[in-house]
């Protein structure tokens, strides 16, 4: 197969092509409550190829391996239609040809594991949240995503790749009056089904908050400064800073490009952002791009200067700046667009006590619980928080949103602390122009951090 | 029967297949140039077994790929008990969903439409990074269950978008239309989008405190998903709806009355059946804001001794599709318009907010009404929009704020955001809070 597809990609008119086919397995296995709704294993197999053609792009995606030639000649008609429409020709940069496979070997593979034991794992943790008296419902789900890949290109690489992602993850709801509140828990998320065993008490460390959060008080709405958790600092990053340095989103937009030139200051020299796909054991750690290119190490911003960005071949090419290894797709339906790999604020020498300490009236939010960005505006959600008031933690607040813009807040970023952490599980949503894909393989890390303003919305 | 089903019936006491194949063409231009043309060609299938009273699911590419059914069947060694079977034979009700002319658009036609909206605003916005896209997909979809259940349908859809973020800023101003038939960009959009740009040329915050909002139909999500969330009769079920036990009592303002309505003519989303093979019918959720019916799968309707109201579909906030499970879920929620023009709304505002979208929904407790999120649309000061929000948060929640609705709009617009596509007219709350300056 790996030869009829390299003739095909290297038999086109064309300025570069490429073809990735991919068969996939999922495995789901979910309880809400009680009830057991879904023991469901997914299989899928189906190619996606890419052509450049007269300095137009074309794209498609197919389920059947047996058309894949008619339709990388169709779609090579389709890139020459939109190159002989355009003044400004895209390319893609060199890139180094790899004939090599990357295949995984967890520390236990998910893949050798019965269906039986992960069934009784997801049963174990749900029934540990459903004796508490406050849960109400739950949403418990052990999730496991495996892909062997194929990616062949016309300059000649031929790589057979895999990915493997195993979590369990979920939702603890608890009621008391007409205060219903929902926390958060997940584990695992990288290729290894080891770390989903014996976490029990992280299970009820979150049930715990579950619980206090039917006291808390709703958040007040204004202006305040934060010290954010590591979960919370990593969402912070990934989506007010990560999806602008993304080169896709940038590339046909003038303004933020202009504003994101390298070299130019975003914050203070505290600063130190990095994507990394590099680091092991992450849920966005991997050796190939899903563009035949090595996941790397991308310095972002060093001591608070615009130092690198993340990219593809194409905007590489674009902007002339050096390949990141960042194009990845979530399946054959999707072609692949820039993403974070591994994102994080470098550690930096503040306490978490010296934070808190230095505040008179604000918030220490905890737990990630997802965000949105829109070129430089970003808003985000916290599971938990706690009012500061004269430098000491006060009552717990729930129902926090915040919002701010991101080169204000990267300047009032004015704290970094020394504790760097990982969230176990990673995931982000992104169209980049096509549907939406949501990413299980984007890691977020940061330590404490201190923003001396952010707009909260609460009552 | 499809002789997958045929095979499944020798193994299996129950088996429902579900079966969508569909080609889609999609061109792209960003800064008014042609930036790609898409084009997919995908088949992809679900089957549901039920064996000894449990229930067990599986999906693939095709019916006939290997280990599907056996996929399936073991996952129903291990599933819960059901307490309910696949649907049956049925009779749908007649919904055109098919555009012969949309099924041979091809990409050169998708073409010329965004070259039209292009040659109007270039000439009135050349310096914006307009983004345009047009799409069309012809699909046929297939349920079929061993109960005797053989629902069919070929649908087209044809859509187009344009927008552009405001200078320097990270928000701006999209528009778009879809329907069963090809789409054409008419002249009052294309003036609406240049109107709503020049707005955004200037950034305003208002100040903190609770002021009027008036929610867009682009903006509808940010109380329409709240309100699934509280209809769906699993969360009734769980009892996490704020809205258990609260049937014929007022739970929105008497101006708004909701309806789910898959039997949508022209809309794309429109349904004859749900997902699970149950026919669909137009139904009043919200009557003059008395809550007025639930909405229900097979399963939850089981388990709540009630029928399903054909609202099992395979979707979520974050997606929909084949591998989704199925859940009830609004297949085209409609809000009834009012008689007042939404510029006559505007104009009677002191200071007030016009909102296109928010930020950061999913973020919040939308579940029990709540919302919380970043705004994006205008700021309104003595009946004339004064520039873009910036810097501004509005939140409430629905079943306390939406109460008290000032107007409701007789201009109606596509739902978008979270929601599947339905229409909403332009609604006016009396007060949200406000996080400004």
């Amino acid at each position: 197969m790996k030869s009829t597809f390299a003739n095909i990609v290297s038999s086109l008119p064309a300025d570069y092509a490429d073809l990735r086919f991919e068969e996939n397995r999922k495995i789901r296995i979910g309880y809400e409550g009680k009830e057991l709704t879904e023991v469901a294993t997914t299989l899928t197999s189906g190619g996606h190829v890419r052509v450049y053609a007269h300095g137009g792009k074309a794209i498609s995606s197919f389920s059947d391996p047996g058309k894949a030639g008619p339709i990388a000649d169709a779609t090579c008609t389709s890139a020459i239609l939109v190159g002989n429409s355009r003044d400004k020709k895209l390319r893609v940069a060199s890139a180094p040809v790899i004939t090599e496979d990357f295949l995984i070997t967890p520390v236990r593979d998910p893949r050798t594991v019965s269906l039986k034991e992960k069934l009784d794992l997801t049963a174990h943790y749900n029934d540990i949240i459903l004796q508490n008296p406050h849960v109400i419902t739950t949403q418990t789900m052990y999730d496991e995503f495996t892909s062997r890949r194929i990616f062949v290109n016309s300059d000649g690489s031929i790589i057979e790749y895999e990915l493997i992602n195993v979590g369990v993850f979920g939702m603890i709801v608890t009621k008391k009056g007409s205060v219903v509140q929902r926390v958060r828990f997940a584990f695992g998320g990288n290729t290894d089904f080891s770390p989903l065993l014996g976490r029990e008490e992280d299970v009820r460390k979150q049930i715990t908050k579950a619980v206090e959060l039917l006291d808390a008080e709703p958040a007040k709405a204004g202006i305040f400064p934060v010290v954010l958790d590591p979960s919370e600092s990593g969402v912070f990053i990934h989506e007010a800073f990560g999806h602008l340095s993304e080169a896709d989103g940038l590339q046909n937009n003038p303004s933020f490009r202009a504003k994101l030139q390298l070299g130019i200051t975003l914050g203070k020299p505290i600063l130190n952002v990095t994507d990394d796909a590099t680091l092991p054991g992450l849920p966005g750690s991997y050796e190939i791009d899903d563009e035949g290119v090595r996941g790397m190490r991308t310095p972002l911003i060093t001591r608070g200067v615009l130092s690198g960005r993340m990219h593809s071949r194409e905007t590489a090419a674009e902007f002339g700046e050096p390949l990141s290894g960042n194009m990845r797709a979530v399946d054959v339906q999707c072609t692949p667009i820039v993403r974070m790999s591994n994102i994080l604020i470098e550690a930096g020498d503040s306490t978490f006590d010296d934070m808190v300490r230095s505040i008179d009236n604000g918030y220490y939010l905890v737990g990630a619980k997802g965000g949105q960005t829109s070129g430089d505006q970003f808003t985000f959600g916290a599971q938990w928080g706690y009012r500061i008031v004269n430098g000491q933690l006060g009552n717990m607040v729930r129902d926090i949103n915040m919002s701010g813009e991101l080169f204000s807040t990267l300047q009032a970023t004015s704290m970094i602390g020394d504790d760097v952490r990982f969230g176990e599980r990673g995931g982000c949503g992104k169209g980049g122009g096509g549907p939406m894909q949501m990413n299980r393989k984007s890691g977020k890390g940061s330590p404490h951090i201190k923003i001396d303003a952010v707009t909260i919305g609460g009552i | 029967m499809h002789p997958l089903l045929e095979n499944a019936k020798r193994t299996v006491d129950q088996a429902e297949m579900y079966w969508n194949q569909s080609h889609s063409i999609v061109v792209r231009y960003e800064n008014y140039r042609l930036q790609q043309v898409t084009e997919n060609d995908v088949s992809e299938a679900s089957l549901r077994v039920i064996q000894n009273g449990k229930i067990g699911s599986a999906y693939a590419v095709f019916p006939n790929q290997e280990g599907f059914l056996d996929n399936a069947v073991t996952g129903a060694q291990y599933g819960d008990p059901v307490s309910y079977s696949f649907a049956g034979k049925a009779d749908y009700p007649k919904l055109d969903n098919y555009s012969e002319a949309t099924a041979q658009l091809k990409s050169s036609d998708l073409i010329e439409v965004c070259e039209s909206i292009k040659t109007k605003l270039q000439k009135q916005l050349p310096d914006v990074a307009l983004g345009i896209g047009a799409s069309c997909e012809r699909s046929e979809l297939t349920i079929q269950t061993t109960q005797g259940a053989n629902a069919t349908s070929k649908s087209t859809g044809a859509s187009f978008y344009f927008g552009a973020p405001f200078k320097g800023a990270g928000v701006g101003v999209f528009k778009s239309r879809s329907g069963i038939a090809p789409q054409v960009a008419d002249g009052a959009l294309l003036d609406e989008f240049v109107t709503w740009y020049n707005w955004g040329n200037q950034s305003s915050t208002p100040s903190t405190g609770r002021l009027p909002v008036i929610l867009a139909p682009e903006a509808a999500f940010l109380m329409m998903m709240p309100l699934l969330a509280g209809v769906s009769g699993e969360a009734a079920w769980k009892k996490t709806s704020p809205l258990t036990q609260r049937l014929g009592e007022k739970i929105l303002s008497d101006k708004l009355t909701i309806y789910e309505n898959p039997l949508l003519a022209g809309n794309t989303d429109a349904r004859a059946f749900d997902d699970e093979g149950v026919p669909c019918a137009k139904r009043a959720i919200v009557e003059r804001g008395i809550l007025k019916e639930f909405l229900f799968d097979q399963r939850v309707g089981a388990a709540m001794s009630t029928p399903s109201t054909g609202n099992g579909f395979k979707r979520t906030m974050f997606g929909s599709g084949n591998e989704t499970s199925i859940s009830p879920w609004f297949c085209c929620p409609t809000i009834e318009p009012g008689d007042t023009s939404w510029h006559d709304i505007v104009k009677g505002i002191k200071e007030g907010l016009l909102i296109t979208n928010g930020m950061g929904f999913h973020s919040g407790n939308f579940p029990q009404g709540q919302f919380a999120v970043q705004a994006v649309g205008f700021h309104i000061i003595n009946g004339a929009v004064v520039g873009r929000l910036d810097k501004t948060m509005i939140s409430g929640n629905i079943y306390q704020d939406c109460l008290d609705v000032a107007a409701v709009s007789r201009d109606v617009g596509l739902c978008s955001g979270f929601l599947p596509l339905g229409t909403a007219p332009y609604v006016l709350i009396d007060s949200l809070q406000v996080a400004g300056k």
